[in-house]
């Protein structure tokens, strides 16, 4: 869908003339001429306006009525006013009539001081009220789930609340019920409100109806500071602003911003918070002696810590976790290879390296599609991923795109997608058959002849297929906006996960090649990366085989994550670097990076929380800065650097990470040059060439994407296609035994566990399975089983769900216990089922 | 002054006062898995569901067909239908809670709702109510309400009764009402709408060649 | 005595059957209209200057002629959700000759060029949507309904929806949004349904007497049947009388009847010994008229002049023996009860009215409540989201002020029975009037 050109035209307002963008609602003209409308369910993001609470009434000449100016577009030459008489007398009796049920309990209501109704009735009300009856009481405040306290008395009826629910996050959980004055806010027989995106729900509120049990009653506005930066906790690096009192996060709110998050959070993202106060984070430097760590000072702590990487020249292997920044991982791997000798520096959970000719091509300028497109494309294909676990805000704008823009969209996935329900098309394969299937799509485009054996193989329905590869080939024919008219064809978007793994790429820079992406504004690939910043730190270099900028390296390939495993195990990698990185939990082949952990000779590690891996392997523990803390820069997944601000002071003796770096190349006789945080952004940049010239300034509030800038000339020449996609293995039959697949689920990571907020969500082994096999089994809902592989087990709960694939289950990947990490080898895997 | 109201437990309306139970699961859309639902109210809601060009039409139609099987809206019935429709049961609950005819919790087998609109109240109709509600002495297989304007003013007071509208009531009739629901024998047959002719004179076609002959 | 269209021997035996309507020449207008072109049939409509009989008097053929063309799903819905209290024509209509309405949809969709079409009817008129079900299985049968009808290009699907008791789904938009299967709340205008109604497509609603006419209109052509009536109010209406009358019922009239000629001859006038205190002429919703009115003529124009309005056709007489706040009291619970929600000053508009009127009955107001009972219906008007607010804020703003000597009364009388003030002076002259 072409995105609509904006025209400028006059109207005048309260007797001046103004130029607003034409179609913008009157009370975002108004805003052109510094006229402010009063409003309280008018929410743009929620979608159409419903001119529910009438508090925008104005006067426009030639028409009798007062209208809402929210729902009346600006158009050219039209007279408006919002002060006279008329106009006056009908806000003073919405003001007095949204007051005749509320409580006015201001001095004891959290909202107090930030509350669109206070500031409203101060500004537009009579100041006297005539309403001498009783008003309602009820019980207050309510629980509505374990994140929200609802206060029904308060509730002025805006239904922006409910509005989320349906029209946003889509879950239809939140609902009104009743009608009338007797209308209320509730959900289906008291069940909680719990759902990805409930705490929004907060911040839209503009009452104390509301509240998030969290921070209530925790500050009033004036104790508090606001901090703007980004959410590291996934890909999607939502912009947050902190509400900070006394060098304490109590809060976090969205800071919208249109190319990233459209001013949404996750609850993940808005109360995860708490993880940084956790009594149980780490806040000072601990070494081991004996079976114990023990607290000791920074001296002892780098002593050691640099001491054991000088010893094991050629011999350290580095794993960088998905939080870490653009600078801590490009000073760690300069560490790595500049002074320690030893490229073997990896930050993908997968576990393979990506050859670089294929990177290259993928990371090429025009093939990127930005968060915006995924609203604006005629097409939207998921593939090998969800986004609701993987980068959940996504998943919001591909409904949005689906909902206002009439995107159509297909899932292609091995698991069942939340988007489901959305998708105008969505097929299945088999887990491990990635390649296969992207195999088998680029043929159904091309008309290949080996299309059915490659269906086959990926155990994807050939018929399906088909009608994917219609999809993506349509022509509406109807675009005639220039674009559509030189490409032909519609724009496609195709967000996919690194979970697709490495075999699936040659095939999907060939499907990206026969749609036409690259070059194509507004279509093209969006990679959701395992971790936060997976695309920041692999231009950094944080990877065995490129340097900064995608460069060739100047050494010889390093190990990638699993052959630094393979190697630590078997002895000829000494020294294990975790930045910010736990590969027990997070790295698939669980018991290979036990025994490559236990038989290293140290193990230095940068972590916040204690985990097992730390407990038993680690040498020495640094203290890691929390995303609150941290300064420094990451790489959103469609290319937009975006820089992380501290909000607060550090705790205990945490210091910043890219002076401990500093600190420990010095200590192994290696000056990195680095004296401020500022100048390991302008190394990096430096460093990168398609990063050229970039500076924080630039970067900013809110980002700026280096394929937009002139530097972006400088990335590496993409490779011409076509890629050989090699022969893909089928998916392994099950014959008795079951496919085995796996997710992480979003509430699957440290930060939900010691969220006391969050704790309840806390992701617990499942294990999803189809009506059919547990009936083969005789396992209900609720069974305890064990799945076994190779004599390993994990225990899980079973889950009946009906749209499970025959013949395949899912676990979860990086729960806390049991995590199906487990199980998972570099190959597919089929595994049994037994009752525990 | 009047003892000001104060509801500090239980108010007027259901579900003011009622905080969420933490221990449930959050209500998506109930898995087919795992939500029985009878074969004939399922093939019911799929054939409403195919009369429209969006199947959320069928929302009304279906929790019609429900409450039939279930006598009410019970949280089984609208999981059984949000499972049939693929939407949540929150959604039938919003949907269910605006309209009058439908029953958020176990109600008699008998509807008598009685009109107590102006023009019935006009003649009488809050009178007829109790008269009613004092025959049928608490059973609880009567469903007795007052009803908003049923669109029969014409034969005022009125009740409908069991879908079947009677009137004119008089508060003899109260009696009656209960001897025949109870007797399962039509109820008022002599006051059924069914059988009222129009008061219109002119509506007889004769009546109107005569007045064109007068002409 | 008027021309009876609609009502025309509408007690026949089995005219519900599509034998006997067919006997009496029905369908034989689809048949006529079919031979005709879209626009012809339009032409016609627009000619007989048919205004709508549900509520807001708008003409019908001009509506429908604001569908835009094209190739889009058209929807055609009659509004069967006859609930505004006192009317009850559409009952009677519906359950005698559906097929009337059938037909007259049929056509109505080939004017529209609509290709779907709905009935929705409230859900307590259970007898009649039984029998319009098979009277649309039957017309279905014969061909009446369905692809290419009578061998013309025309297809039109036809669905009875039923209703579940809500009042606001009588505003054609809180109607849309039932149908769709939501919550029944009024939507923002514009966009108009023309362009925007049911699932977004190009819709045209109509009331089941306004559809029920159009066959008549193609049988009489649409310049004869703007004959009938006055000129700016044409054809006949089914007046719906009910209240203090001796005789209530539903009469057809010849529009610009005198409502003195509805009330007394048709309707019987008042019981012996009573006196008409006051009228609506058309539904609860619209303002009350006095004894004095009754001599205006019964059409769209000269109500509105007169301060009031015809809305659906529903005459409901009080007499003298009931007190005027029971009646007021009685109406604004009934908008408390039926006000979907959605705007703030209809939602808390009336629920503060109700709480405001029931003081008045316990002794705790005073006359100055009246003026805040008539400055809150003021603040009520106009500024909602549909015409619900309005629809009590008419109707309870003209008797404050049409009857508010008996208000005051009233209050006095309630104050000293709480023992809250002096006895009242006894009233000597007749209240109807007072303050007027």
């Amino acid at each position: 869908m072409p995105r609509p050109e904006v025209k400028f035209v006059t109207f005048s307002i309260d007797g001046r003339e103004v130029e607003a963008p034409e179609g913008a609602m009157l009370v975002d003209g108004a805003k052109y001429g510094d006229v402010e409308i009063p409003v309280f369910c008018y929410e743009p993001k929620l979608g159409e306006p419903v001119g529910a609470c009438r508090m925008c009434l104005v006067e426009i000449e030639g028409i009798p009525r007062l209208q809402t100016a929210c729902s009346t577009p600006v158009r050219d030459g039209m007279v408006v006013h919002t002060q006279t008489e008329r106009v006056k007398e009908a806000q003073n009796s919405v003001v007095e009539f949204l007051l005749v049920n509320h409580p006015l309990d201001c001095p004891v209501c959290d909202k107090g001081g930030e509350c669109p109704l206070q500031d409203i009735t101060f500004g537009w009300g009579r100041g006297i009220s005539r309403m001498v009856e009783p008003k309602r009481h009820f019980k207050k405040p309510l629980e509505l789930s374990p994140l929200i306290a609802i206060d029904r008395e308060r509730c002025i009826l805006c239904y922006r609340c409910v509005r989320f629910s349906q029209e946003v996050s889509e879950d239809y959980q939140l609902v009104l019920h009743e009608r009338g004055a007797n209308s209320f806010v509730g959900t289906f027989d008291g069940h909680p409100y719990v759902a990805p995106f409930s705490g929004n729900i907060v911040e839209l509120c503009p009452v104390g109806a509301l509240t998030s049990r969290a921070y209530r009653f925790r500050a009033r506005p004036w104790d508090i500071e606001g901090a703007g930066s980004v959410c590291t906790l996934c890909p999607a690096q939502c912009n947050v602003e902190f509400t900070v009192r006394d060098e304490r996060v109590l809060r976090v709110l969205a800071r919208e911003n249109a190319g990233v998050d459209d001013g949404w959070l996750c609850d993940k993202g808005r109360f995860a918070y708490q993880s940084i106060h956790s009594e149980e984070r780490i806040v000072q430097p601990l070494v081991r002696e004996g079976d114990e760590l023990r607290a000791v000072s920074w001296e002892r702590a780098l002593e050691a810590a640099a001491g054991a990487l000088a010893k094991a020249k050629g011999k350290v292997g580095a794993i960088v976790g998905g939080q870490t920044t653009n600078e801590e991982g490009f000073l760690l791997q300069r560490i790595m290879r500049e002074a320690l000798d030893s490229p073997h520096i990896d930050a993908r959970a997968t576990g393979a390296a990506v050859p670089l000719e294929l990177q290259r091509a993928l990371a090429a300028p025009g093939l990127q599609a930005t968060v915006p497109d995924l609203e604006f494309a005629h097409t939207v294909l998921v593939l090998g991923t969800d986004p609701i676990d993987d980068a959940p805000i996504l998943d919001l704008r591909i409904r949005r795109g689906v909902r206002r823009h009439g995107v159509k969209l297909a899932v292609a996935t091995s698991r069942p997608s939340a988007l489901d329900p959305n998708a105008k098309l969505w097929l299945r394969y088999a887990p491990g058959a990635e390649q296969a299937f992207v195999a088998a799509l680029d043929a159904a485009l091309s008309g290949a002849d080996g299309f059915d054996a490659l269906a086959e193989a990926a155990d994807a329905d050939p018929k399906a297929l088909l009608a994917l590869a219609a999809m993506l080939t349509a022509d509406s024919g109807s675009a005639d906006d220039g674009a559509g008219g030189a490409h032909g064809g519609e724009d496609v978007v195709i967000v996919w996960g690194e979970r697709l793994g490495v075999a699936a790429l040659p095939a999907l820079l060939n499907v990206a090649a026969r749609l036409g992406l690259d070059g194509r504004p507004g279509a093209g690939l969006l990679e959701l990366p395992a971790g936060t910043n997976g695309r920041g730190l692999r231009e950094a270099g944080v990877q065995p085989n490129a340097g900064p900028g995608l460069a060739e390296p100047t050494q010889a390939d390093g190990k990638s994550a699993r052959e630094i495993a393979a190697a630590a195990a078997a002895g000829e990698l000494t020294t294990l670097y975790l930045l910010h990185s736990d590969p027990l939990r997070e790295h698939a082949d669980r018991r290979l990076w036990e025994r490559a952990l236990e038989r290293a000779s140290t193990v230095i590690t940068h972590a916040s929380v204690m985990t097992d891996a730390i407990r038993e392997h680690a040498t020495v523990v640094f203290p890691a800065e929390s995303y609150a803390e941290k300064e420094g820069t990451v790489v959103h997944p469609d290319g937009r650097l975006q820089r992380l601000r501290p909000a607060i002071g550090r705790p205990g003796m945490v210091r910043s990470e890219w002076q401990l770096l500093t600190d420990i190349a010095q200590r192994i006789g290696h000056d990195l040059g680095v004296l401020t945080g500022p100048m390991a952004t302008q190394q990096l940049v430096a460093a990168v060439p398609f990063y050229a010239g970039l500076t924080l300034e630039e970067i900013g509030g809110r980002g700026v994407r280096w394929q937009e800038r002139e530097a972006a000339a400088a990335a590496p020449a993409a490779p011409a296609g076509p890629f050989d996609a090699g022969t893909p293995a089928p998916a392994p039959m099950p014959n008795g035994a079951l496919r085995l697949g796996t997710f992480r689920s979003i509430w699957a990571s440290t930060e939900v566990e010691i969220s006391p907020a969050l704790r309840f969500l806390a992701a617990r082994q499942q294990l999803e399975i189809s009506p059919a096999d547990a009936e083969r089994l005789g396992l209900v809902t609720g069974d305890r089983v064990e799945v076994g592989a190779d004599g390993t087990r994990v225990s899980a709960t079973v889950t009946l769900r009906g749209n499970v694939p025959a013949g395949t289950i899912f676990l979860g990947e990086a729960t806390a216990e049991s995590s199906a990490t487990e199980l998972l080898g570099d190959q597919p895997r089929l595994v049994e089922v037994r009752p525990a | 002054m009047s003892d000001v109201a104060r509801f500090g437990h239980g108010s007027r309306i259901p579900g003011w006062d009622d905080a969420v139970d933490l221990t449930k699961a959050p209500a998506g859309v109930p898995d087919p898995a795992t939500t029985p639902v009878p074969p004939e109210l399922r093939s019911e809601i799929e054939a409403a569901m195919a009369k429209y060009p969006d199947f959320r039409s069928a929302a009304i139609p279906a929790l019609h067909a429900a409450q039939k099987l279930h006598g009410w809206c019970s949280p089984e019935a609208l999981e059984q239908v949000a499972c049939v429709m693929r939407l949540t049961p929150g959604y039938l609950t919003a949907v269910a809670t605006f309209y009058d005819m439908f029953y958020m919790e176990p109600v008699g087998r008998h509807r008598i709702f009685v009109c107590t609109n102006i023009s019935c109240s006009l003649r009488g109709a809050d009178a007829v109510h109790d008269a009613i509600v004092d025959a049928a002495a608490g059973d609880p297989d009567f469903n007795i309400r007052s009803f908003e304007c049923l669109g029969a003013c014409d034969i005022a007071p009125m009740a409908s009764i069991d879908g079947e509208y009677v009137g004119p009531l008089e508060l003899a009739d109260a009696e009656r009402i209960v001897e025949d629901l109870r007797a399962g024998r039509p109820v008022l047959e002599e006051k059924n709408i069914r059988r009222r002719r129009s008061v219109d004179p002119g509506a007889r076609r004769s009546a109107t060649r005569d007045e064109d002959a007068r002409a | 005595m008027s021309q009876h269209i609609l009502f025309d021997d509408i007690d026949e035996p089995g005219l519900a059957t599509l034998q006997v309507y067919e006997r009496r020449g029905g369908y034989s207008s689809l048949r006529r209209a079919l031979q005709m072109s879209r626009e012809e049939v339009l032409q016609n409509l627009l000619d007989s200057g048919l205004r709508g009989r549900g509520g807001a008097g708008f003409a019908m053929g001009r509506k429908a002629s604001f569908l835009p063309k094209g190739t889009m799903d058209k929807y055609l819905v009659c509004n069967a959700d006859e609930s505004e209290p006192g009317t009850f024509k559409d009952r009677e209509l519906m359950q005698k000759s559906p097929h009337m309405l059938i037909e007259g949809m049929v056509i109505a969709a080939y004017a529209a060029d609509a290709n779907r079409s709905f009935i929705y009817i409230r859900g307590e008129y259970e007898l009649q949507a039984d029998i319009l079900e098979a009277a649309i299985a039957q017309a279905r049968e014969a061909g009446y309904l369905g692809e290419r009808i009578l061998g013309s290009e025309l297809s039109l699907s036809l669905v009875l929806h039923r209703g579940a008791g809500a009042y606001i789904c009588g505003e054609e938009t809180g109607l849309l949004d039932s149908l769709e299967g939501k919550r029944g709340n009024p939507r923002l205008k514009p966009p108009f349904p023309a362009n925007q109604g049911l699932y977004q497509g190009p819709t045209l609603i109509n009331n089941v007497e306004t559809l029920a006419t159009v066959p008549h209109i193609i049988r009489m052509g649409g310049e004869n049947y703007a004959k009938i009536g006055t000129e700016s109010s044409t054809g006949t209406k089914l007046v719906s009388v009910s209240g203090n009358v001796q005789s209530p019922g539903n009469f057809e009239i010849t529009l610009g009847t005198p409502a003195r000629e509805i009330i007394y001859d048709l309707a019987g006038g008042p019981f012996p010994g009573r006196e008409i205190r006051f009228w609506f002429p058309g539904g609860s919703s619209s303002p009350v008229l006095l004894p004095e009115d009754l001599d205006l003529a019964y059409d769209f124009n000269t109500l509105a002049q007169a301060g009031s309005m015809l809305g659906s056709g529903a005459i409901i007489v009080v007499d003298d023996s009931v007190p005027v706040i029971d009646v007021a009291l009685k109406l604004a619970k009934f908008y408390k009860h039926e006000s979907c929600g959605k705007c703030t000053p209809c939602r808390e508009g009336t629920n503060w009215t109700v709480k405001m009127l029931e003081r008045l009955e316990t002794g705790e107001a005073t006359p100055m409540d009246l003026d805040i009972i008539a400055s809150v219906q003021q603040q009520i008007m106009g500024n909602c989201l549909c015409v619900l607010g309005d629809a009590m804020a008419m109707p309870l703003g003209s008797m404050v002020a049409r009857f508010r000597g008996e208000f005051e009364q009233h209050i006095e009388e309630a104050r000293f029975r709480a023992g809250l003030g002096a006895p009242p002076e006894p009233s000597e002259v007749e209240i109807a009037g007072v303050g007027n």
